[in-house]
């Protein structure tokens, strides 16, 4: 009884023992690592892209983002899809796990969160943020809207940004998750219609008239993302910050199948519906 | 079939005999419920990256990216647009006098002429625009430097403007409206342009300097302080000018109740702080004809600068701009040959990955599983 009181698991039978390592075991590890290397993914990528911006705003340490967006960033758009994806993430099922004790080694040998590992994702960091600073500047520079007015300011480039942020940072979660549930689905587009909800409603006039100092950010929503080439940019920025994502890990399935891609393709294959 | 787990299969043995629990009584069952929630067997789709996936998605994307970008880059490239600087670094320069004489109090204002040709004329609407180089309106300390309560036409912070705006907040122990640095550091120069015809008489563009800030600018975020229809001089008495104006904020255009004081359309143009040091921003607006005449046409014209603003001390640039607009804004080709290259790469990628597919990728046979 002690015993029992004193552990982080424990069970009465010993033949629980093989599905609680085989099974909940390996995949706890698979989602502690997967939520690890997410989670340092997207919170580099949203500091480097203020690395970037040092250059352009005379390292006065302005922030890129709106004040509002850091606060909601990690609370609000992307707190609920990563936790889902810790929850729910399977790669295979647990009765090929059963069939196929092999698939335990990667846990073993710490392959899936090492020291190469958190490189290999801090240098996919600075590349995303490359990609979603000077796409931006770029596409943002001098130019203006489709009736001659402003879109350069610092209100639209901010928006533009983390709307390009938010965005890549979505379809990686969604190219990082194996097992899609109903609710990881919820999580994921409930956050990005979240996103959306809270920026325009943060940015609209009702706001604004009641708190001038605290939502300076009125009338930036309705007038740049009504903007064709504001939405082309985000397009561009997204696929080109996955494409690369997307290509490495379908050489890497090619050219160097582990045991679990040749395990979940089976699964597919055969329909497989236990 | 994409394969949707469902695990049918009744897992959990019998409970055994309850350890620690005595006796009659109500058994406490603690086994966790056998739902498909708490014994993760959710249904789910379980998407894997297979060949037939990915390859059509390269290409697809190839094919949608390479159109989108010929259209961006063919509309950049039919947008006319002329840029003059007229900073006058060089002693040749018509400007120079004025970019060396300059003091913040001079009153008599620097009047310089800067003569271009226009070799092509320019259609439909016409939009002016005067750029600044070097010019970070994105530090953070000039950003932060501004009181948007005051701006939004609130008494209080007419009086009493916040912190944010030292040390523009008060001159000669008065409040300063409207407050901070950015407001300070108001564009003030003056552009005109005449165009010279063939036989030499010279006749004045008309500039219009209305319809140049946001509607939400001009009608919801800068409201002057009472209401449009008091008399502003009234309104601002008690409150200094910043300490960079030669102007207060009431005579900004007195002629036109509808855009003076904070709802002066340069002025809330020039409050839109940008993002890049490097900027533009709109400055008048010259209508498209009625008849079929170009709304500039080929010619010599003739910028007239009221050289007022001085940007030499930080190596700054002053430019005017003459562009037509497009349904994607101004002249940049960077978004059109963005999307060629990133669509040729994508379908080039695509055909590399096609060939590795085919020679290497029967790998996955389910016979190379070791069990």
């Amino acid at each position: 009884m002690q015993a029992v009181l004193s552990s982080d698991y424990s069970f009465a039978q010993f033949r629980f023992l093989e599905r609680l390592l085989l099974v909940h075991g390996r995949w706890s590890y698979l989602r502690m690592c997967k939520f690890l290397r997410y989670f340092f993914y997207k919170n580099f990528t949203f500091t480097f892209v203020h690395f970037w911006y040092a250059f352009f705003c005379g390292f006065s340490a302005q922030t890129v983002y709106d004040e509002w967006f850091i606060t909601l960033y990690n609370l609000v758009y992307t707190a609920l899809p990563v936790l889902g994806m810790s929850l729910f993430d399977q790669d295979v099922n647990d009765t090929w796990s059963f069939q196929h004790p092999n698939l335990y080694v990667p846990g073993q040998l710490n392959q899936y969160f090492s020291k190469t590992a958190f490189f290999k994702c801090a240098l996919h960091s600075v590349y995303s943020s490359v990609v979603l600073f000077f796409i931006p500047y770029a596409a943002m520079y001098d130019t203006v809207r489709d009736d001659g007015r402003d879109i350069a300011d610092y209100q639209s480039f901010a928006l533009l940004a983390q709307t390009c942020l938010v965005i890549t940072v979505c379809i990686q979660l969604c190219l990082d998750m194996s097992y899609w549930t109903a609710v990881n689905q919820f999580f994921v587009w409930g956050s990005l219609a979240m996103y959306f909800v809270v920026t325009f409603s943060m940015y609209s006039n009702g706001t604004h008239i009641n708190f001038p100092a605290s939502f300076p950010f009125i009338g930036t929503a309705r007038n740049s993302l009504n903007q064709p080439n504001v939405w082309l940019t985000i397009l561009l920025t997204s696929i080109l910050c996955v494409l690369p994502v997307v290509a490495y890990r379908f050489l890497l399935i090619q050219l160097r199948p582990t045991i679990n891609d040749k395990v979940g393709t089976l699964t597919n294959h055969t329909g497989f519906c236990s | 079939m994409m394969a949707s787990n469902y695990n049918a299969k009744e897992e959990d043995g019998h409970q055994p005999a309850a350890i620690g629990h005595g006796g009659a009584g109500t058994v406490k069952n603690k086994k966790p419920d056998n739902t498909a929630f708490k014994q993760q067997r959710l249904p789910a789709w379980q998407p894997i990256l297979t060949a037939g996936t990915v390859l059509p998605a390269f290409f697809v994307i190839g094919l949608i990216f390479i159109p989108i970008g010929i259209g961006l880059f063919v509309t950049s490239n039919n947008i006319q647009e002329l840029e003059i600087d007229y900073t006058g670094v060089d002693m040749s320069s018509p400007c120079y006098n004025c970019s060396q004489s300059y003091s913040w109090n001079s009153t008599k204002p620097c009047l310089c002429s800067v003569p271009f040709f226009l070799d092509q004329p320019f259609e439909s609407n016409v939009f002016m625009y005067y750029g600044l180089s070097n010019f970070y309106q994105n530090h953070r300390r000039y950003v932060k430097s501004r009181d948007d309560s005051q701006l939004n036409g609130d008494k209080a912070s007419l009086t009493s403007p916040s912190k944010e705006c030292e040390p523009y907040r008060t001159s000669d122990n008065k409040p300063i409206a409207p407050c901070g640095a950015i407001a300070n550091s108001l564009f003030n120069d003056t552009l005109e342009l005449y165009y010279i015809d063939p036989n030499g008489s010279r006749t004045a563009i008309p500039l219009v300097k209305k319809g140049i800030a946001w509607w939400t600018d001009k009608h919801v975020k800068f409201r002057n302080p009472g209401g449009n229809d008091n008399n502003l001089t009234v309104v601002f008495q008690g409150t200094s000018k910043p300490v960079n104006w030669r102007k207060s904020v009431y005579e900004l255009d007195p002629s036109d109740p509808d855009n003076n004081g904070f709802i002066n359309e340069d002025f809330i143009v020039w409050m839109r702080t940008a993002a890049l040091p490097t900027f533009r921003k709109l400055y008048r607006i010259i209508h498209k004809k009625t008849n079929m005449t170009p709304t500039l046409p080929l010619g010599q014209y003739i910028l007239e600068v009221t050289y007022n603003y001085p940007v030499r001390s930080f190596e700054g640039r002053k430019r005017m701009i003459l562009s037509t607009i497009s349904w994607m804004g101004g002249k940049n080709p960077f978004l059109g040959i963005a999307y060629i290259t990133v669509g040729s790469v994508c379908f080039f990628l695509g055909i590399v990955l096609l060939i590795i597919h085919h020679k290497y990728g029967n790998r996955n046979h389910s016979a190379d599983i070791p069990s």
